[in-house]
């Protein structure tokens, strides 16, 4: 009985876990950068070089919102959502976003908070680290990306759980590593780094399900709220009552002296505001207050920014959250500290570390999980597809160089895309990240043409090389570089280089290992090549 | 049961199992969150989001349960069982809180 299960779990485990190990590597290796989402989009946007943005005074602020009003009522005069993204010292630009209704993708545009003019080449337009995030959560592909990331996460959850089970000696897998030993280097590799990592992986996608909750899992709501969400959130966060269409035009008040009148309720700066259902009676505006990350980094229990919501047509105040207030019940509190354990926003930089090698450790883990599969059926087919099963094993040995090399691949190389794109072409943050996919698509291309063990090699070839001469282009492109970057304190800029040089030296001890190992693999890859034309 | 199922299992077997855990599997977490917000001391937007907190867990162990059933047709029953009677205990429970 234990023996079969441990059997049926085992046979699980290699499936479940190789049909989504490839999404899960993305998911991992993209969610693992976007860790430093903030370091990264700062040296895209040169800010070390430029130095700390001023502070706008209220006065600049109050303008700015004017300018993005008049902006967004000539665009998008009855849209169902206007966000107005206020310059901070991270971004001197004025951000605005728009969405026409509630199933339509945002619009965003960066603007010159003084004249509101479309500023595209005064400041390199990016997405930044956000792109890593983006590509994390939702793959860049909207709700279906979310639901994609969810299944595969549940895939993980089931991995992890029968993984444990595979492995009786869970401790001693630990401390065991034979290395230069072919498979069952890989196979301790794999043991170590998912023992090693364990309750952060199960920590991790567990609380990643949970941000999309109502989402994922929508029948309590459902059965229990008649499907309301709007009203179902206004309760569970103790908010103001939801305000529905009403189909009646109206004429939208004033938002700057709007925005002046919550920063005064909340008693602090505004960052962020939001207009709902522009043009209609129902018409609403909420002034959101800035972040304070110091205040927050020794909390689990995120507290209230500051917000105020105000009728966007009379004018009226219709509720205050003070800043560091906590709203809703102790479940709530529950679903916000597993929210606060997914995003890392406690314990500052030396937590963010943590997450970052545990991460990492997760993204090897599922890669050599991966590899595993294939290195253990090239000494010996085990003819799990019949006369397809060469073909099948091809399909998995490219994918495999795809995702974990190729990958790596496209994210240093977007570093680069960043540095070497013009700075004054139309919708340069959306080319950046196309440019990141088409790579992406090459490298899927080379790794079916080339043999195996050549892809492989090559591909981490010219990953190691963009990673160790990221600052080097950095130097050639903007004239800044590492040095000047550390000599002025600016830690952000040279972790982000230091770090990709880590990297990039991490893919040549890879490239030695391979090397070595090359002469024998060639002739096993000329036994599989035949088999691949006799199949 | 062999270690490579797929080999030896009927293949009309293994897909019923990969649709039991896919989409049974999620019926049933469904119906538990269902469930349990009936029975959690929360108020109700809570005890929703309580009872779907868990739901995530009961999904995961329904298709390890599927796939460690000694057959197809049990690892339904599995699934079945329990969620009907979960389904039905929410009915009426729901029917004894609308009548009071």
């Amino acid at each position: 009985m234990k023996q079969r299960f441990r059997q049926s779990m085992s046979w699980l485990h290699t499936w479940g876990g190789l049909w989504f190990t490839w999404i899960l590597f993305a998911i991992f290796l993209t969610g693992t950068l976007g860790v430093f989402d903030d370091p990264i989009s700062h040296w895209m946007r040169e800010q070390g070089k430029i130095g700390d943005i001023k502070p706008l005074t209220a006065e600049q602020r109050a303008e700015s919102v004017k300018v993005a009003q008049h902006y967004l009522a000539g665009k998008a005069p009855r849209a169902e959502f206007w966000g107005i993204g206020l310059p901070d010292e991270a971004q001197a630009a004025l951000r605005v976003f728009w969405r026409e209704q509630e199933e339509s993708p945002f619009e965003q545009r960066l603007l010159d908070p003084a004249n509101g003019r479309e500023s595209g080449a005064s400041q390199r337009d990016t997405e930044g680290g956000h792109h890593f995030v983006h590509m994390h959560f939702e793959l860049h592909a909207g709700t279906a990306g979310i639901w994609i990331v969810g299944a595969a996460t549940v895939a993980m959850l089931v991995a992890l759980v029968s993984g444990i089970v595979v492995h009786k000696k869970i401790f001693t897998d630990f401390f065991t590593f034979r290395p230069r030993k072919g498979q069952r280097s890989w196979l301790d590799g794999h043991n170590a780094l998912g023992v090693l990592t364990l309750p952060f992986l199960f920590m991790i996608s567990y609380t990643g399900l949970i941000i999309f909750w109502a989402l994922y899992m929508p029948a309590g709501i459902m059965a229990r709220h008649d499907g309301d969400e709007e009203s179902f959130f206004a309760a569970l966060n103790e908010g103001p009552a939801p305000r529905p269409m009403q189909h009646i035009d109206a004429l939208l008040h004033e938002l700057s002296p709007l925005m002046l009148r919550g920063e005064a309720a909340i008693e602090r700066e505004a960052s962020f505001v939001v207009v709902e259902h522009v043009g209609d009676r129902s018409a609403s505006v909420r002034i959101f207050g800035r972040f304070d990350p110091d205040a927050e980094s020794d909390r689990l229990v995120g507290r209230s920014s500051g917000n105020a919501l105000f009728d966007a047509i009379n004018g009226e105040t219709i509720d205050v959250q003070k800043p560091n207030t906590v709203r809703g019940g102790n479940v709530l509190a529950i679903q916000r500290t597993m929210n606060a354990l997914h995003f890392v926003r406690f314990g500052g930089y030396p937590m963010k570390w943590l997450y970052f090698i545990c991460g990492m450790a997760g993204t090897a883990m599922l890669a050599t999980g991966a590899i595993l599969f294939m290195v253990k059926r090239r000494k010996k087919s085990a003819d799990e597809f019949g006369t397809a099963t060469p073909r099948v094993y091809r399909l998995i040995e490219v994918l495999n160089v795809t995702a974990i090399a190729g990958l790596s691949l496209a994210c240093i190389a977007y570093f680069w895309i960043n540095r070497l794109l013009p700075l004054d072409i139309a919708d340069r943050a959306v080319r950046e990240i196309q440019l990141f996919f088409i790579l992406w698509l090459l490298t899927l291309l080379h790794a079916g043409l080339r043999p195996p063990m050549r892809a492989w090699i090559e591909q981490l070839a010219v990953s190691a090389a963009l990673c160790l001469g990221l600052p080097l282009i950095n130097l050639l492109t903007t004239g800044d570089w590492l040095f000047s970057a550390l000599a002025r304190g600016d830690s952000e800029t040279a972790g982000v280089e230091l770090t990709a040089m880590v990297f990039g030296l991490i893919f040549m001890a890879i490239l030695r290992h391979l090397r070595q190992r090359q002469p024998n693999q060639q002739n096993r890859e000329k036994s599989l090549a035949t088999a691949i034309e006799g199949a | 049961m062999s270690p490579h199922p797929t080999q030896t299992r009927p293949r009309l077997a293994l897909i019923s199992r990969i649709v039991a855990a896919l989409i049974g599997g999620y019926a049933l977490a469904s119906v538990f969150s269902i469930f349990l917000s009936h029975l959690l001391p929360s108020e109700l937007p809570e005890a929703v989001l309580g009872a779907t907190l868990f739901s995530f867990a009961i999904y995961t162990a329904a298709i390890i349960w599927v796939f460690a059933a000694a057959s197809a047709a049990r690892a339904w029953l599995g699934l079945l069982i329990p969620g009907a009677l979960m389904g039905l205990l929410s009915c009426a429970m729901q029917f004894a809180g609308s009548a009071t």
